[in-house]
C-alpha cells in the first residue's frame, strides 16, 4: 500500500478497448510486467424514506478481504472499513436500504508492475448491461505513505507515462480541508494514506461518470 | 475409558445432588418428613456405592512419576491451586534452558573460530578495550546524545548486551542498526509500513526495490565511515548521513535533476554533501 | 466461475462461500447464571474442563451497545397494525487500553430457529462482522437508534469449537461499576456454518459436566419479554 493516484484518461475517438491497448503497449515499452488483473466496484445502498442518505459499498480486489462502505448524508462523509461478512448484513437491511441495481459501477482491468510503482488500467462499466463509460487510470507508488512527500516524484512518473494527460496539479481530493471539528481543519495531502484513500477517490470518480448520461466521446480529464 | 470416566462423573454429580437434596429437606425439620430424609440417606448410600464402583471399574492411567509435585493434588485452597501452572511453567523454563544451552555447547566446541572470549582457566585476561566491548550504558549515554530533526531512537536489547538501534525517519523509512559495542554490525531498511517487530524481519529483505537499494548504500556507508579508534565519531557521522534520507522521495537527483530513474529516486547520498544522486549518475 | 487470473466480484465468492457453507452464521447458545459467591469454583472447574490449562482464563472488559433500525411503514405493514420486528445491531470494543488497535466488533443477531424442541441448544443466525471504529456514527447516521449500552467484564474459555465465557454486567459509563446483578451470567457457544448440528450434542455434554454448579439451558427471550419489569 501506497500513495495512489486515481486519473481518468481522454478517448480521443477512440474505443475503450484501444486506448487500454495503447497504454499497455506503452507500460511494456517502459519495461513494466504485467501482474494480473484487478477489480473496483461500487454498489449504492439508498432508503426511499430518507433521500439524502445514501450508502456506497465498494470492494478493492488489492484488499480482498474488506468491505469500504462510506455513507454520504449530504454533508458528510463517514467511511467504515469492515470484513466481508457486511456485504450479508447489508442483504439484511433491504427493508430499509435497498440497493440500486442499475448504479451500480466497477472498474476493471490489467495490473502492471514498473519498480516499485503499480499501475492499473481500468475500464469503468454500469450496470448490470455493462455499459462503458470511460477509463480511470490508477498509479500507485507502493515505499511512500505521504502524498506531500512524493508527489513530485508522481507527477514526473506520469508525465513520462500518461504526457499532456497527466495532471499539473496535485487533485482536489488531497487539497481540500476536511473539517475535523468545527475548529480545526486538515488535508489529506499531509496525512499518512490509507487503503479507505484509494476507495473514496474512485467513489468521486464513480460519481461523476454515474451523472454522466451519453457516452463519453470527448472527456477532458479533470484536474 | 472415556465412557468410564463419564460414568464415574456422572455418579459423583448424582451423589452430589443427593447428599444437597438431604440438606434442603433437614432445613425445613419436621417429624413427619423423617421417612423422607430416611429415603434420602438410603439414596446417598446408594450413589456412593455406585460411586464407590465406578471409581473401581476405572484403570489408572499409566502416569510417569511426578516426584513431589504429586502432593499438590492434595491442596484444596483455590489460591494455592495456581502452583500447578506456574510449576509447569517453570519446568518448561528449565527444559528450554537445557536445550539452548547443550545445542550452545555442541555448536561452540566445533566451531574454533572463538568469538567470545571465554576461558576456562583461572588466570587473569588482560582486559580488552575497542570499538566493540564498550559497556552498554556508554552505548546508551553516546546514543541519547544524537538528536536529529526528523528521526526517532529507540535501543532495545533482544540479544543480552549487543544493542538494536531502531530508527524512524519521519514517516519515509524505518531502519535497524545492530551494534556490537560502538560498532555497526550489520543495518536493515524498511518501508514505513513493513514490520520490524520481529526479530526475524531484521535478516529479511525490504519489499519494495527502493529500500533494499538504501540499505545496500547504507552499507557501503557503514564501511566508509568505519574508525577502529574513533568509534563514537564513526557512529555520529553515519547516523547524521542516515538522516538526509528524510527526503528520499521528495528531494530529485543533484547530478540530472529528475527524480526517477530506471523507476527509482536518488537512493544514494554523497558521504560529504549529503547530496541526493542517482546511483546510476555517480560516475 | 470466472477464468483463473479475472478477479471475481467480493459478492459473487462471498455468496459461492455462503452456498458451501463455510460462513459461520449461525450460532449454537446455552445460557445459565451463578451467583457471585460460588463463581469461584464454577472458574476452578471449568479451567480443569478446558483447551487453555496453562495460560489463566483469558479476562476481557468489553463496553457494548446495542442498536436498532426499523423498517419503513409501508402499506402492507400498516394494514396489519403492527411494525415488523426492527433489526438488531449490535456494537463490542474492548475497554482494554491493551487493545486500542483492536477492531470493533458487529454483531447481528436474528430470531431463535423456530420448532427446535428437540435440538439441545437455542440456534439463532447470527453474523460478526470486524469494523473499524466509525461504526457507532455510522449506524447512527444510518437512521438506527440506540436501545440500550452496558459493560461487562469477566473470563474467556475454550474447549475446542466451544467458547465459554463467565461475565459481569455493568451499567455502562459509570465510574463506580454498578453491578446489574449479583450474579455471573455463563454462556456456551459456537459461531459455526450452517448444517453444523453436531456441535450441539457436545454442547449439551460438556454443559452436563458444570452441573450441578450452573444449568445451561435454552432461554426462550419470547417467554421472558412478557415478564413484567419496572
Amino acid at each position: 500500500m501506497g500513495v495512489t493516484i486515481l486519473v481518468p484518461y481522454p478517448l480521443e475517438k477512440k474505443t475503450g478497448p484501444e486506448v487500454i491497448e495503447d497504454l499497455a503497449k506503452r507500460l511494456l515499452a517502459m519495461q513494466a510486467t504485467p501482474a494480473g488483473q484487478f477489480l473496483v466496484d461500487g454498489d449504492i445502498f439508498d432508503n426511499p424514506t430518507m433521500n439524502k442518505t445514501k450508502i456506497h459499498v465498494m470492494h478493492n480486489s488489492e484488499y480482498p478481504a474488506s468491505v469500504f462502505s462510506i455513507l454520504d448524508n449530504g454533508q458528510k462523509q463517514i467511511p467504515l472499513i469492515t470484513d466481508l461478512i457486511f456485504d450479508l448484513l447489508m442483504l439484511k437491511v433491504s427493508p430499509t436500504y435497498q440497493s440500486k441495481k442499475s448504479l451500480k459501477i466497477e472498474s476493471k482491468g490489467p495490473r502492471y508492475e514498473l519498480g516499485d510503482f503499480l499501475i492499473k488500467l481500468g475500464s469503468v462499466t454500469m450496470s448490470q448491461n455493462q455499459n462503458f463509460k470511460g477509463i480511470l487510470i490508477e498509479v500507485d507508488y507502493r515505499p511512500c505513505l505521504v502524498p506531500a512527500l512524493c508527489w513530485d516524484l508522481m507527477r514526473e512518473f506520469m508525465q513520462g507515462f500518461l504526457g499532456q494527460h497527466a495532471p499539473t496539479t496535485v487533485p482536489a481530493y488531497f487539497t481540500t480541508n476536511i473539517p475535523m471539528n468545527p475548529v480545526q481543519h486538515f488535508q489529506r495531502y499531509n496525512d499518512t494514506y490509507q487503503p479507505i484513500d484509494t476507495v473514496q477517490q474512485y467513489l468521486e470518480h464513480f460519481n461523476n461518470f454515474r451523472k454522466q448520461t451519453q457516452a463519453p466521446m470527448m472527456m477532458t480529464p479533470r484536474n | 475409558m472415556e465412557n468410564q470416566i463419564n460414568t464415574a462423573l456422572n455418579a459423583i454429580k448424582n451423589l452430589r445432588s443427593s447428599v444437597s437434596n438431604i440438606f434442603e429437606t433437614t432445613i425445613s425439620s419436621d417429624i413427619s418428613q423423617l421417612i423422607e430424609i430416611q429415603d434420602s440417606i438410603a439414596a446417598v448410600s446408594a450413589n456412593f456405592k455406585d460411586v464407590e464402583g465406578s471409581i473401581n471399574n476405572l484403570t489408572i492411567p499409566a502416569v510417569p512419576s511426578l516426584g513431589n509435585t504429586a502432593f499438590l493434588n492434595y491442596e484444596t485452597d483455590l489460591e494455592k491451586q495456581n502452583m500447578y501452572s506456574e510449576l509447569v511453567n517453570g519446568y518448561k523454563w528449565y527444559e528450554k534452558t537445557h536445550q539452548y544451552s547443550s545445542m550452545a555447547s555442541t555448536m561452540l566446541q566445533h566451531n574454533s573460530l572463538k568469538r567470545s572470549y571465554y576461558s576456562t582457566s583461572n588466570k587473569r585476561r588482560r582486559l580488552l578495550t575497542g570499538a566493540h566491548t564498550v559497556p552498554p550504558k556508554l552505548v546508551d549515554q553516546i546514543i541519547s546524545t544524537f538528536n536529529l530533526n526528523n528521526m526517532q531512537l529507540k535501543i532495545y536489547r533482544p540479544f543480552a548486551t549487543n544493542a538494536f538501534l531502531h530508527i524512524n525517519l519521519s514517516r519515509v523509512l524505518k531502519a535497524a542498526i545492530i551494534l556490537r559495542g560502538l560498532m555497526i554490525e550489520w543495518i536493515t531498511v524498511k518501508g514505513f509500513n513493513e514490520s520490524l517487530d520481529n526479530v526475524d524481519d531484521h535478516w529479511t529483505e525490504s519489499r519494495y526495490a527502493v529500500f533494499r537499494k538504501v540499505q545496500k548504500a547504507a552499507h557501503s556507508a557503514m564501511l566508509h565511515f568505519y574508525s577502529p579508534t574513533f568509534a563514537e565519531l564513526a557512529i555520529r557521522s553515519f547516523i547524521t548521513w542516515f538522516g538526509s534520507y528524510s527526503t528520499l522521495f521528495s528531494e530529485p537527483c543533484k547530478k540530472c535533476g529528475k527524480h526517477l530513474l530506471n523507476g527509482l529516486p536518488p537512493t544514494f547520498r554523497d558521504v560529504r554533501s549529503l547530496d541526493p544522486i542517482h546511483e546510476e549518475c555517480r560516475n | 466461475m470466472s477464468s483463473e487470473n479475472q478477479p471475481t466480484a467480493a459478492m459473487d465468492s462471498l455468496l459461492q462461500a455462503l452456498q458451501v457453507n463455510i460462513i459461520p452464521n449461525q450460532e449454537y447458545l446455552l445460557q445459565g447464571s451463578i451467583l457471585d459467591t460460588q463463581v469461584q469454583r464454577l472458574l476452578h472447574r471449568l479451567k480443569g474442563l478446558c483447551d487453555n490449562v496453562e495460560t489463566a482464563p483469558e479476562q476481557f472488559f468489553d463496553y457494548e451497545v446495542c442498536f436498532s433500525l426499523r423498517a419503513p411503514m409501508n402499506e402492507q405493514t400498516l394494514q396489519m397494525q403492527q411494525a415488523p420486528p426492527p433489526l438488531l445491531l449490535r456494537v463490542r470494543r474492548s475497554n482494554d487500553p491493551a487493545d486500542s488497535h483492536m477492531p470493533f466488533q458487529l454483531r447481528y443477531i436474528g430470531n431463535p430457529e423456530l420448532g427446535d424442541a428437540k435440538r439441545p441448544t437455542l440456534v439463532r443466525a447470527s453474523f460478526d462482522i470486524s469494523c473499524s471504529p466509525s461504526i457507532i456514527d455510522f449506524l447512527t447516521e444510518m437512521g438506527c437508534r440506540m436501545e440500550f449500552e452496558y459493560t461487562v467484564k469477566g473470563y474467556l474459555f475454550r474447549k475446542g469449537r466451544m467458547k465459554i465465557t463467565v461475565s459481569k454486567i455493568f451499567k455502562a459509563m459509570n465510574m463506580n461499576q454498578e453491578p446489574l446483578s449479583q450474579s455471573y451470567l455463563v454462556e456456551l457457544s459456537v459461531l459455526a456454518p450452517s448444517g453444523s448440528d453436531a456441535v450441539a450434542e457436545d454442547m449439551r455434554v460438556f454443559a452436563e459436566k458444570l452441573k450441578p454448579l450452573v444449568i445451561l439451558e435454552k432461554i426462550d427471550y419470547k417467554r421472558l419479554a412478557t415478564v413484567p419489569y419496572d
